[in-house]
């Protein structure tokens, strides 16, 4: 992690040269690793990668994100990720392998504005990404507020190894889900706590660029919550 | 345009009710903050941008001469539009207008034509064969709920910043007569009160969540001495007959308040 130094780039920026693993959003041509967005740079065990500073949501398989319900077949629920692609999630995640159209009703288990936990299970940009939600802690989401953010800004927002998440979860006691596709499920104590939560989510969104933002937000935590 | 509102919202909006409080913090009889720019477009007769809150408006009035209706020969025409672009929500798809749009459009030209705004017997050239058209058109450019008084308001306010030109008949034709303007013959301001049921309770100018979550909604204009001219009621949910009276009268008290700030836009001699 010595040369994770961070740099702005915009598309066509040579961000390194040498035996480095293009990650997101980049490409190597001729050895040189090369940023197709304007972003930051970021170069860490020998991968290197630009976080976008704008940008919709690409799905990608094994991410965790937050799906709203909003129609269904007779086979499967449609949902929407916040993304240009529309989730698919096929009736035998939810009922199991003895499904049948005929004696399951879809609407029993989900229904139409209901949001959930899942996971992208597959997705090859030529169709619509398949999303489970039979794992541990997925499914149906029952309390907490929907709060939505840039999807670029979701790195921002976890932190350095989680210390960003991590310092406004103890801060405020909240129990934040991060979806990767920029909607987060925040449940708090109370209305107050969870206004705070909000207002330092936005904050980060909104100041994403800011050096020095984990103690920028620290202190203002702080600072609301000390009131 | 149909959007989903995910569950945990719309529980949200409506446990706030209970406590007598709304999602945006106002009350339940408090319209959203309007603003108002005129002649944003400079070739149009009169034009009117409009916020109300995060919904926008831009409305065009264009005057010109035109044959009358058969049956309404003695009278001027007034045809009110609307249209809902692409750019103003992620639901909404560019093509023909939809039922709502047409219903949208229907209800804010009713608001004008049936409290008598316009006095179109005065736009008349010569009768049964000549007489002066008022079209106003509304592109809505941003959408968060409430259209239909953000529409109202927008052509209201465009019509009465307008100038009327003037036209003379030459051989049964009308010619433009240049450099001579006069006011649109305007008898009252209508003002469009729209009033969302949710759960027996009654919230004014509900915004785009709480137009989600509505079992009713119901839009009221009153002309300047406060009278109801035109109603719409929509929505699959029902309205009593105690509330009906009770939005009756709400419309008729907020009225005032904003007519006195549509007012200020009217052109004076």
């Amino acid at each position: 992690m010595e040369n994770d130094k961070r740099v702005y780039v915009t598309p066509g920026d040579v961000i390194t040269t040498g035996p480095y693993r293009a990650d997101q959003n980049v490409i190597c041509q001729n050895n040189k690793i090369i940023s197709t967005v304007v972003g930051i740079s970021e170069i860490y065990d020998n991968n290197v990668k630009v976080i976008p500073l704008s940008g919709i949501y690409m799905p990608k398989v094994n991410d965790l994100i937050i799906g709203k319900v909003i129609s269904h077949i007779s086979l499967s629920w449609e949902l929407d990720i916040n993304s240009c692609y529309s989730g698919f999630l096929p009736a035998h995640d939810v009922f199991g392998r003895d499904f049948s159209a005929h004696s399951d009703e879809l609407s029993s288990r989900l229904n139409i504005g209901d949001l959930v936990t899942a996971k992208i299970a597959n997705f090859d940009k030529n169709r619509d990404p398949l999303i489970t939600i039979a794992d541990r802690d997925l499914g149906k989401i029952n309390s907490g507020e929907l709060v939505e953010i840039s999807p670029s800004k979701v790195p921002r927002l976890i932190g350095k190894r989680g210390t960003m998440i991590q310092t406004i979860e103890s801060a405020t006691h909240a129990s934040i889900i991060i979806g990767q596709n920029g909607w987060l499920i925040v449940s708090c104590k109370n209305q107050k706590l969870l206004s705070k939560t909000i207002d330092a989510i936005k904050m980060i969104e909104t100041q994403s660029h800011v050096a020095d933002l984990t103690d920028k937000v620290k202190s203002k935590l702080e600072s609301d919550v000390g009131e | 345009m149909t959007t989903i509102i995910d569950d945990l919202k719309k529980n949200k909006i409506l446990g706030l009710l209970k406590n007598e409080k709304r999602i945006d913090s106002r009350g339940f009889l408090e319209p959203r903050s309007m603003t108002i720019d005129i002649d944003v477009i400079q070739k149009a007769n009169g034009s009117a941008r409009i916020e109300l809150g995060n919904t926008s408006v831009i409305a065009g009035v264009k005057i010109q001469p035109d044959k009358p209706f058969p049956d309404l020969g003695d009278k001027g025409i007034f045809i009110c539009t609307a249209e809902i672009l692409p750019l103003a929500h992620p639901d909404i798809e560019p093509g023909p207008p939809g039922e709502d749009v047409i219903e949208l459009a229907r209800v804010v030209d009713r608001g004008i034509r049936e409290t008598s705004m316009l006095d179109l017997s005065k736009l008349v050239l010569e009768k049964n064969k000549s007489v002066i058209g008022i079209f106003v058109d509304n592109s809505i450019t941003n959408c968060d709920g409430n259209l239909f008084d953000a529409c109202s308001y927008a052509s209201t306010a465009a019509i009465l910043s307008s100038n009327l030109p003037t036209w003379k008949l030459e051989n049964e034709q009308p010619v433009l007569v240049e450099d001579q303007e006069s006011i649109i013959p305007i008898t009252t301001i209508p003002v469009s009160v729209t009033m969302g049921i949710l759960n027996d309770y009654i919230v004014v100018d509900p915004n785009a969540d709480e137009w989600e979550c509505m079992d009713a909604r119901i839009t009221m204009i009153t002309n300047s001495d406060g009278n109801i001219c035109a109603l719409q009621k929509g929505g699959s949910g029902s309205v009593t007959y105690d509330q009906l009276k009770e939005c009756s009268q709400i419309a008729i008290s907020i009225g005032p308040k904003i007519r006195k700030i549509l007012k200020q836009y009217q052109i004076d001699n």
